[in-house]
């Protein structure tokens, strides 16, 4: 190992120029991200007395952790993880199917790729109407005699949430077909023509080197969409249900919200979006461990 | 969110019929609405709700502040109109400061006395003459140790419409007074259904049918709002049947078929518009719902009653209707006495009329001149909003009382997920957690028991 001159690491050590460029950015993340954050720690811890103060306790936390709706709501936000594996593979096989250019496969790219572009409550209107108990989807069943199958979609406490998940990963797993296709684009095409030269079938070059190839983009898809599983759904449980019927298909968000600014309980509000932040933010150091992990092994 | 009858917005299509009525010129006598108003430059800020309620509202109003500017030249009004969603936490962060609007608005009785207690508020009685407050309806719901607190504008109510023909057809008789009992009302839907017709049409997928039935039958074995209060601050419970023991009745409707079978895919406003089309013989509507269903159904073919008597308490024989939204004048205003007398001015005959024209919704005021209404049935509705004793029993629940114990319960029943008396237990233990997180509003809400 070289040494390097004692002039230039004292320069290095000094060299105060970098940080002066970033810090009006990292001032304004400070009162962007930072202060809100701080603010919401604060008010978690700060409780209302029945003199009409405050006090500093853990009582907005214990009141929440009481609180069955709490529960309820933090399940059906881990219910929703379930999505995270079916939209991925789901995003990974028509990604690979559209990589083969099969005919049309452009308009097909289109159709998969348009849900993600429209607005959350655009879809979830429009999934009001199909799932309706006299909606489009019934409709159909009764029409085709097959209306043992009709259900109250989003009616029934014990289908709403699996049908609110349906409609996440019908327009979430278009994200992951194009993160997908742009990273396949990069592959070297010499590994597919080397095991195509070896006899390996469209199931071996995916399982074998498609996926390998991919398992950046993967993990980042994943973790992105585990976040959104967590604190990304209000809009899809607000404009289809606003959490009901009862708290059926209430999510964090929603029991946040409400506590808000219908309940004017800012307290309890913050104490929940602490433990929401803390539970995305492990899954942000996740990611970040895993792109750590794939820079060190020099793989993208 | 505190009662859902506030968010009515763009169902209450009565201006469409009154607009007929026509609108006319602000032209206040001498003494009204100008008693108050300073000589020296004035500048006031209002923060105003009420378009959900009555679409036309923020045109009456901008004309209103218009008005009021040409007779006071020095007075300027800035008005600033409110989101339903967070009319109560933007102004509870006004409060917090003590800075903020001169008027602002808020629900009547929980949501206003809420910051009655905070000290965010002027009692309007204080700043308002007697003898016009006399004119003024529905006080009783801001009234709060002797004294008024803020001033209504306007009338909502609920009332059971129903379709001629469809009672013709399956041999109903409508009552002969204003209302039936409740034993003629399932003995009507029994007919009703036998004849093939669906009896009641509603939507409880935003939770709000739930909530209008609480308002209009769940206290009817309550004497008064403070035998709510009560089980409020723990006094009593509401697993006594006293309280939710109508919840058996509504689950006999459901279970018996009386109901559209999907009433939980519907929002309250889908609901009603089955009983516009005639798919239904019965639906609770607003006085704009009725008047639509007036005008698509045809005026021979809809009758209105009241929601039928099932309990014997003394708010069985109580109306149903609230003044929905309050205005108030604010502690911190420097200008309490001009703000109060724009509030005496909207209810100067001339506004009350233009009101009228502007939203088609009844004025909370006794000067309001009721032969503006030419629709009989909504006629008969007024007749029921300003006749005896109202109470909305929404107003008298904490918000979140309201939200995770009155609208899941009733979302509960509706969707056969549970029973009446899971019903009551969700309201004691939603009440329970309200009480345990909120030690301060408790303290208050016990206050409306003195």
């Amino acid at each position: 190992m070289t040494a390097i001159p004692r002039s230039i690491r004292s320069r290095r050590r000094f060299d105060a120029t970098p940080y002066l460029f970033i810090a009006p950015a990292v001032a304004l993340i400070a009162l962007v991200y930072g202060y809100p954050i701080i603010r919401i720690v604060i008010d978690s811890f700060l409780a209302p007395t029945a003199s009409g103060g405050k006090t500093v306790s853990t009582a907005n936390y214990s009141n929440v952790v009481a609180d069955p709706v709490f529960w309820k709501s933090a399940g059906n936000n881990l219910f929703l993880l379930i999505g995270v594996p079916i939209m991925t593979a789901l995003a990974l096989l028509v990604a690979a199917v559209l990589f083969e250019q099969i005919r049309g496969w452009r308009v097909y790219r289109t159709l998969v790729f348009t849900p993600y572009i429209l607005a959350v409550p655009v879809i979830g209107a429009t999934f009001v109407y199909l799932y309706g108990f006299n909606g489009i989807v019934n409709t159909l069943l009764r029409d085709t005699g097959l209306g043992g199958l009709a259900q109250d979609w989003l009616g029934s406490p014990s289908l709403v949430v699996p049908s609110i998940l349906s409609v996440i990963v019908y327009r979430e797993f278009g994200f992951g077909v194009m993160l997908f296709l742009a990273r396949m684009a990069t592959v070297n095409v010499e590994l597919y023509e080397a095991a195509m030269l070896d006899g390996a079938g469209w199931w071996a070059r995916f399982r074998y080197i498609t996926i390998p190839q991919l398992h950046s983009v993967i993990g980042f898809f994943v973790v992105i969409e585990l976040i959104t599983m967590l604190s990304w759904v209000f809009a899809y449980v607000y404009s289809m249900t606003g959490g009901g019927p009862g708290f059926a298909s209430s999510v964090l968000e929603i029991y946040i919200w409400k506590n808000a600014f219908a309940y004017r309980a800012v307290g309890i509000a913050s104490a929940v979006a602490v433990l929401l932040l803390v539970a995305t933010s492990v899954f942000v150091i996740i990611q970040l461990l895993v792109r750590k992990g794939d820079a060190e092994t020099g793989e993208e | 969110m505190h009662t859902s009858i506030q968010r009515l917005g763009g169902l209450l299509a009565a201006g469409l019929i009154v607009a007929a009525c026509g609108g006319s010129a602000a032209s206040p006598a001498p003494g009204q609405g100008g008693s108050g108003a300073a000589a020296g430059p004035v500048d006031l800020t209002f923060w105003y709700w009420a378009e959900s309620d009555a679409p036309g509202a923020d045109k009456w109003m901008a004309d209103t502040v218009t008005a009021y500017h040409a007779l006071h030249p020095n007075v300027t009004i800035k008005v600033d109109p409110q989101s339903t969603d967070t009319l109560q936490s933007a102004f509870q962060t006004a409060a917090a400061s003590n800075s903020g609007p001169d008027i602002a608005s808020q629900w009547a009785t929980g949501p206003v006395l809420s910051f009655v207690w905070t000290g965010a508020v002027s009692a309007i009685s204080d700043l308002v003459p007697a003898d016009e407050m006399k004119h003024w309806l529905n006080t009783n719901e801001n009234t709060y140790q002797g004294k008024v607190w803020a001033a209504p504008m306007y009338l909502l109510g609920i009332g059971l419409a129903y379709n001629k023909d469809l009672f013709a057809k399956a041999g109903v008789t409508p009552p002969t007074g204003d209302r039936w009992t409740w034993d003629e009302f399932l003995a009507a839907c029994a007919k009703l259904k036998a004849a093939g017709i669906t009896p009641f049409v509603g939507g409880d997928k935003n939770g709000y049918l739930g909530a209008w039935w609480f308002a209009n039958v769940g206290g009817q074995q309550l004497d008064s709002a403070q035998d709510l209060v009560q089980a409020v601050v723990g006094n009593k419970s509401f697993t006594d049947p006293k309280y939710t023991g109508w919840y058996s009745e509504l689950e006999k409707l459901v279970k018996n078929g009386y109901v559209n079978n999907d009433v939980m895919s519907l929002d309250l406003d889908q609901g009603v518009r089955l009983f516009q089309q005639g798919k239904g013989a019965m639906a609770f509507t607003s006085d704009g719902m009725l008047a639509t269903a007036v005008s698509q159904l045809g005026g021979d073919k809809v009758g209105v009653m009241q929601p039928p008597k099932w309990g014997s308490g003394k708010l069985a024989d109580a109306g149903n209707a609230t003044q929905s939204i309050s205005f108030f004048v604010t502690k911190w205003s420097a200008h309490q006495k001009e703000a109060a007398d724009f509030l005496q001015y909207l209810h100067t005959p001339d506004r009350l009329k233009a009101w009228y024209a502007a939203t088609g919704v009844v004025a909370a005021d006794d000067r309001f001149d009721s032969s503006l209404i030419t629709v009989p049935q909504l006629q008969q509705m007024a007749k029921f909003e300003t006749t005896g004793p109202q109470v909305w029993l929404e107003n008298w629940i904490p918000p979140q009382l309201d939200g995770d114990g009155d609208i899941p319960a009733g979302q509960t029943i509706f969707s056969g997920s549970g029973s009446a008396a899971d019903a009551g237990a969700l309201w004691e233990r939603v009440a329970n957690t309200w009480r345990s997180a909120h030690p301060d509003e408790v303290a208050n809400w016990q206050n409306l028991l003195k």
